[in-house]
């Protein structure tokens, strides 16, 4: 268990050092830069632009972490042979990788915590000045509550791609693994015309093919509730636990897959 | 008996080369070994011999595809055992970010050290292989020769029993190398046992109690080197400066076979028994100078030429 | 080359780079107002899935843009034909990527069925749009109120726009006016008096664009109704002068007017001096008015 907890660390502070949180500087111009734009632009939409930039910019820019970072996590040390040293430690090759997914798990938390801040920042001074009566007539608040749901849901959307990322890392090379996790990711999303695959191609075998790839492939739309909270349409918190609950299975599985490739992967 | 250090039998390692129809090459074949405690044990071969091989095996870092290995008694992924060993790989490879002393703080979590014993044994193990004033500074400035002192420093660092160190020497120049063999004979006081691969013949004279051969996955030889025909003398070279032309007849009469180096400085070439201390004392009565006086033996490559060949013939046998 | 020598020789190319793309502007006369090539994606389905999860961004820009489009048709010189050709296909997409973007269907609701040069003129369009919303957000009775506002006054199919008054008073939340102006459109539909109520209700949205554009309508009624007491003066003018030219100044003269009379705008009501019929001017802000509605009995 303290092994797990140093190696993720460990990971941690690399990403401190790679300057992976610069990120935070850019989504901060995007955030300030678009209230001030937009206001001339929308006929009065200011408030759920900037949520719909907020939340799409969360999104986006931990996809970057997710992707950029797991994929090097394992490959990085297994190329640069930093692993020749660090086996040679009383440390399982299972904790190692556990320990990595840890690792930015936690740099993806700091990541979204400074993020859900700032955005919150900035939608306190967009609506500071707007009257009551304007403001009750917006389909949800400014500094509404529900906010977090859709980022707590982005953060296990993240969660889940980094695990793929992992799995990758632990046999492919960083340009493969990106490719595959981005093509899992992007599959993924089009989750639900995969289930009507045959309404839309004619052979039997191919629609065969897409229901199996809809249940097997991760249901990446599930963590999309960004929409409805920016309506002010209630999500249920059973909903958002159900989606987390499916995540954290999913993850389990292929951290299990990633250990068993690298625990038997002999080092060349 | 007491229990060896290290114990291997028939040691196999096949990698598969080739991606559509992969044929295995053998980069270990059957190694037996054994190292009582204690030893400095030296595993010498040339280059693609399967010195790295083995000490990967050893580390488990790859896995044997047939064979057995146990240190300290323990079989090969025995975890525990690991507190009480160091490894050094060859041309060693950090974390560019972290500086020295980040490192041994890392590496010290996983052996489980307590902080301060972390920074105190960190400190001192960085100091002791002269890399003390630079702790402070990340790993990516370090000289190759600076991060093989790390490399040793992270493998000594937890006190361990046995010490496995893949070419120790590589990337130091000739102070560090003094350095390091002074260490490792420091550490066999200690009663540590060292097992270190390397494919110069000099720094396995200098420390070794055993050793063994390795050439193209086999074993070639394993003993004391002093025990090794291979390794007799069967020379001698006597380099002298200053020899008047009249002594030379004399000498080319005694010599096998005599070299003009430049003007009157001479590499006279003598048998084993030509013993060269008397032609030294005759040709500096006649006021020549030493230059230098060598003995001469086989290279390790040239014994494992021929000893593969001899194999060789063997296996087809 | 020297350090410098090559920054210099940087320098210099992006310069005359960023002078070359300026030049061009110049030298070739792009169009100034959007062409339906212009719209990216086309198909709202593509659109959609092409979003990838960022729906709502998509959304925003698609709204944002048909804001810019619908202005610069608005705001177009003289000479242009206004088509607001992408007023419906952008309004689309956003709700395509957006299904509850209400101001968007909203929006379409109150312009697409303008005529020229208002609007391209697509009532229809309008109807579509917020059965979209509808099909949504069943329950969303300002969806309803707007296709019975497109029936009433765009279609002028007063029956169709009680009927969708009162669906939408049924709706959830819908506020207590629905009702009675349901009936008033039934008993009224062509007359001024409901559209006057229609209009007022409209007039205290929270959305200020339908806020505007509602007053512009009342402002219109009230003209109306102000060219009809008008209208008996200058008809009483003709009987007493009849044959002679209608004008302001002489009808005033006649002691039938204070003086010339003014629209809300500040601009004198257009008086045609052979026929006595009246009009807002031209130049008045509140020309056109909406033809067709009688006055109240």
């Amino acid at each position: 268990m303290k092994t797990i907890a140093s190696v993720a660390l460990a990971v941690f502070r690399e990403s401190v050092r790679d300057r992976v949180f610069y990120n935070l500087v850019l989504f901060a111009v995007l955030l300030v830069g678009a209230s001030i734009l937009i206001g001339q632009l929308t006929a009065g939409q200011d408030v759920k632009i900037i949520k719909d930039v907020g939340l799409a910019a969360t999104s986006l820019f931990g996809l970057f972490i997710a992707i950029f970072v797991g994929i090097n996590l394992v490959s990085k040390e297994v190329e640069r042979r930093s692993v020749y040293p660090l086996f040679a430690k009383p440390i399982r090759r299972s904790e190692f990788i556990v320990g990595k997914y840890l690792g930015l798990l936690l740099t993806l938390l700091a990541n979204m915590v400074v993020m859900a801040v700032a955005l919150y920042a900035v939608l306190f001074f967009l609506s500071r000045g707007v009257p009551a009566n304007i403001q009750s007539a917006w389909d949800a608040p400014a500094l509404d509550p529900a906010l977090l749901k859709a980022i707590a849901l982005i953060y296990v959307d993240l969660a889940l791609v980094t695990a793929i990322a992992v799995l990758f890392s632990t046999y492919s090379s960083p340009m493969l693994s990106a490719v595959f996790t981005i093509g899992i990711y992007v599959a993924g999303q089009f989750n639900t015309d995969l289930r009507r695959f045959d309404q839309i191609v004619s052979s039997p075998a191919a629609a065969a093919i897409g229901r199996v790839c809809y249940y097997v492939l991760p249901d990446f739309s599930r963590f999309d509730v960004k929409l409805a909270v920016v309506h002010g349409i209630p999500v249920p918190a059973a909903y958002v636990l159900a989606a987390a609950a499916y995540a954290a299975i999913y993850i389990a599985a292929l951290l299990f897959g990633a250990t068993v490739i690298f625990s038997r992967r002999d080092f060349k | 008996m007491a229990m060896l250090a290290i114990r291997t039998r028939d040691l196999t390692k096949d990698f598969p080369v080739g991606f559509w129809r992969p044929r295995p090459y053998r980069a270990l074949d059957r190694l037996t070994l054994d190292v009582a405690q204690g030893e400095v044990f030296g595993f010498l071969g040339p280059n693609g011999a399967g010195k790295t091989t083995t000490l990967k095996l050893l580390m488990q870092l790859v896995f044997p595809s047939s064979g057995e290995a146990e240190i300290l008694g323990r079989p090969l992924g025995d975890l525990g055992v690991r507190r009480r060993t160091g490894y050094l790989p060859e041309n060693p490879y950090f974390y560019d970010h972290l500086t020295a002393e980040e490192l041994l703080d890392y590496y010290g979590r996983l052996f489980g050290m307590a902080a301060a014993d972390r920074r105190k044994r960190a400190a001192s193990a960085l100091d002791r292989l002269g890399v003390g004033a630079e702790r402070r500074l990340q790993l990516r400035k370090f000289s190759k020769g600076m991060l093989q002192r790390v490399g040793l420093a992270q493998a000594v660092f937890n006190e361990p029993d046995v010490l496995f160190l893949d070419e120790p020497m590589s990337g130091l120049d000739p102070l560090g190398r003094r350095d390091v063999r002074a260490l490792m004979l420091e550490l066999r006081d200690q009663g540590r046992t060292i097992f270190f691969s390397s494919h110069i013949l000099s720094d396995a004279e200098a420390l070794c109690s055993q050793v063994a051969i390795v050439a193209k996955g086999r074993l070639a030889a394993a003993g004391r080197l002093a025990d090794m025909r291979e390794f007799a003398v069967h020379g001698w070279e006597l380099v002298m400066a200053g020899v008047p032309a009249a002594a030379l007849d004399r000498v080319r009469q005694r010599a096998r076979r005599v070299l003009t180096i430049a003007g009157d400085r001479y590499a006279i070439e003598l048998a084993s028994d030509g013993r060269p201390e008397e032609m030294l004392r005759e040709l500096t009565a006649t006021g020549a100078t030493l230059v230098s006086l060598n003995p001469l033996r086989e290279t390790l490559e040239d014994v494992f030429v021929k000893r593969v060949e001899e194999m060789g013939e063997g296996a087809r046998g | 080359m020297s350090r410098a020598l090559a920054w210099a020789a940087a320098a210099l190319c992006l310069g005359a780079a960023i002078a070359l793309h300026a030049a061009e502007d110049r030298w070739i006369q792009k169009p100034a107002i959007d062409r339906p090539e212009l719209l990216y994606v086309r198909s709202p389905a593509v659109a959609r899935r092409a979003a990838l999860g960022y729906q709502a961004v998509a959304a925003d820009v698609y709204w944002i843009r048909a804001i810019q489009h619908f202005g610069q048709e608005r705001l177009s010189p003289p000479g242009h034909v206004r088509t607001y050709a992408l007023l419906h296909p952008l309004l689309d997409l956003t709700t395509t990527l957006d299904p509850y973007f209400s101001i968007a269907y909203r929006f379409g609701a109150i312009f697409l069925g303008e005529q020229y040069p208002d609007g391209p003129g697509r009532p229809d369009q309008a109807i579509a749009l917020l059965q979209k919303g509808l099909a949504a957000q069943p329950q969303k009775w300002q969806y309803m109120q707007d296709v019975g506002f497109v029936y009433y006054w765009h279609l002028r199919d007063f029956k169709s726009a009680a009927a969708c008054f009162e669906k939408a008073a049924a709706m959830p939340g819908a506020p207590t006016w629905l009702r009675p102006l349901a009936a008033v459109t039934l008993a009224e539909g062509g007359h001024r008096e409901s559209a006057r109520e229609l209009f007022q209700q409209l007039a205290q949205s929270e959305e200020p664009w339908l806020r505007d554009s509602a007053r512009l309508r009342l402002a219109q009624l009230d003209a109306m109704d102000t060219i009809d007491a008008l209208r008996q003066r200058t008809q009483a003018f003709q009987r007493q002068h009849p044959g002679e030219p209608v004008t302001w100044d002489r009808v005033a003269a006649a002691g039938l007017l204070p003086g010339v009379p003014l629209d809300s705008s500040g601009v004198p009501f257009a008086l045609d001096p052979a026929s006595g019929d009246i009009t807002v001017a031209r130049s008045s802000k509140l020309f056109p008015l909406p033809g067709q509605l009688q006055a109240p009995r």
